[in-house]
């Protein structure tokens, strides 16, 4: 022990060198900010070195996993790919003319192009129901053109944007269509009451006009849509506000709550029609 | 004893002062900058107190630091350089030399050229390297401290041949 204390006594002024040194030093870092900024640096590059080792011997651990991951991915990309060129080749077989919602008339087909479009918006929450495609201006869409999905009518445009088109569905008081049965000449008018999305209301019949369960409802006279488009099939007698017509429920062909594809309907004759049926009214 | 400190500190203010206000506006080709104050460590007395080599060195490196506005770095340098002195003598010098013995080209001018470019050299690697503090641009550092070195060198023992002749005038 005395010769501990006779080594430190003799080598004491080592220990006050050194923490005069150390006091130095703690000035250099200190008031340096040269000598503070690359020291933080180097130490910063210690520890950058030392956090690229570590992740990769992590990453290393973890390439089973990873892998694993890597093969479900795949599968479910395998899957989606062999649905995709199933779709593709549905679609290579039945050319766009030959859409079911049509019963087929081969003299007015060349009238109507049809813009295929996807919905990116639904709203049915209220009764002021509509619905958002990604299609707009930029691919010659217009307001009043009709659209359709694969089994029937949808609705109408009502207003566009550049990239976007606003459409009234069938389930909208405000829309309105002429329709007919199929068996029958006499027109009605197709409208919705607003209580179900699937059912929509064929009125304005002559009284005498009978019905059966099923009996297919199609477009009569239209500016927009194309004759003889299914709208939908006759479920039941509905209610009626006059004795002199008769009003069918109407259990809608298209299923909006599953609408994702829709054709918008170019008719190539509707300028036409129209300043024709216009210059009349003048 | 009281004359011989007086003289001490008299040579401690002296040289800080000949460094601070002239020496260090020097700068030769850009690189080279002579350190003279390390002449008052060359010249303590063989046989002084550690402690009080230690002191005076650290102390005379923090005027300096103050001085120049470069805190720590010629105190840190100046310290190492006190506290190794007495080793560094051993190399040069023979250990039967007495307390009072002061080196200088008077007491052996051989010793001491040696001491002088091994402390100085010694130092200036130090002083620079706590500078630049990185091995980046060594080239440029170790020119520097060669530079330096030579410069400081030959100012030191210009020094010592001066106050020795005069020393020698006045005997």
């Amino acid at each position: 022990m005395r010769n501990l204390f006779n080594f430190i006594i003799r080598n004491s002024h080592w220990l006050l060198a050194i923490l005069l040194i150390v006091f130095s030093f703690y000035l250099v870092f200190a008031h340096n900010p040269y000598q503070r900024s690359v020291y933080l640096t180097s130490a910063n590059s210690v520890t950058g070195w030392f956090y690229t080792m570590s992740s990769n011997v992590t990453s290393f651990i973890h390439l089973r996993k990873n892998n694993q991951m890597l093969l479900e991915q795949n599968a479910v990309l395998e899957n989606e790919l062999f649905s995709l060129k199933s779709y593709i080749n549905d679609i290579a077989v039945t050319d766009s003319s030959d859409v079911d919602a049509f019963v087929r008339d081969s003299t007015e087909q060349t009238q109507f192009n049809f813009i295929p479009a996807e919905v990116v918006n639904l709203s049915f929450s209220g009764v002021n129901n509509f619905i958002t495609i990604n299609k707009g201006s930029k691919d010659g869409l217009k307001p009043d053109m009709g659209v359709i999905s694969q089994r029937g009518v949808v609705g109408v445009i009502a207003n566009v944007s550049t990239n976007f088109s606003v459409v009234i569905p069938i389930i909208n008081p405000m829309f309105r269509l002429s329709a007919r049965l199929k068996n029958s000449v006499n027109y009605g008018s197709i409208s919705w009451n607003g209580e179900r999305v699937s059912t929509a209301q064929l009125g304005e019949l002559p009284k005498h006009e009978i019905y059966q369960a099923g009996d297919t409802v199609m477009t009569s006279f239209s500016r927009i849509f194309p004759k003889n488009t299914i709208i939908g099939f006759v479920s039941s007698m509905g209610k009626t506000s006059d004795d002199n017509f008769n009003t069918f429920n109407v259990e809608l062909a298209t299923d909006f709550n599953s609408l994702q594809d829709v054709l918008v309907i170019n008719d190539q004759f509707y300028e036409e029609q129209k300043l024709l049926e216009n210059s009349l009214e003048r | 004893m009281k004359t011989l400190y007086f003289k001490e500190v008299l040579v401690f203010i002296l040289l800080i002062l000949l460094q601070v206000l002239l020496l260090n506006r020097i700068n030769i080709f850009g690189i080279a900058t002579p350190v003279l104050y390390l002449y008052f460590l060359l010249k303590l007395p063989v046989g002084r107190n550690q402690f009080f080599v230690i002191i005076s060195g650290f102390l005379i490196g923090l005027i300096i630091d103050i001085f120049l506005n470069t805190p720590g770095m010629n105190a840190a340098a100046t310290t190492i350089m006190a506290a190794s002195r007495k080793p560094i003598i051993n190399l040069f010098y023979d250990k039967e030399i007495y307390d009072e013995f002061v080196p200088g080209i008077n007491t052996g001018a051989g010793p001491f050229v040696r001491f002088t470019i091994f402390m100085v050299l010694t130092h200036l690697t130090l002083l620079f390297f706590i500078e630049s503090f990185t091995l980046f641009n060594l080239l440029n550092t170790v020119i520097r401290i060669i530079s330096s070195s030579i410069i400081s060198i030959l100012l030191i023992l210009a020094l010592d041949g001066l106050t020795f002749r005069k020393k020698a005038g006045e005997q």
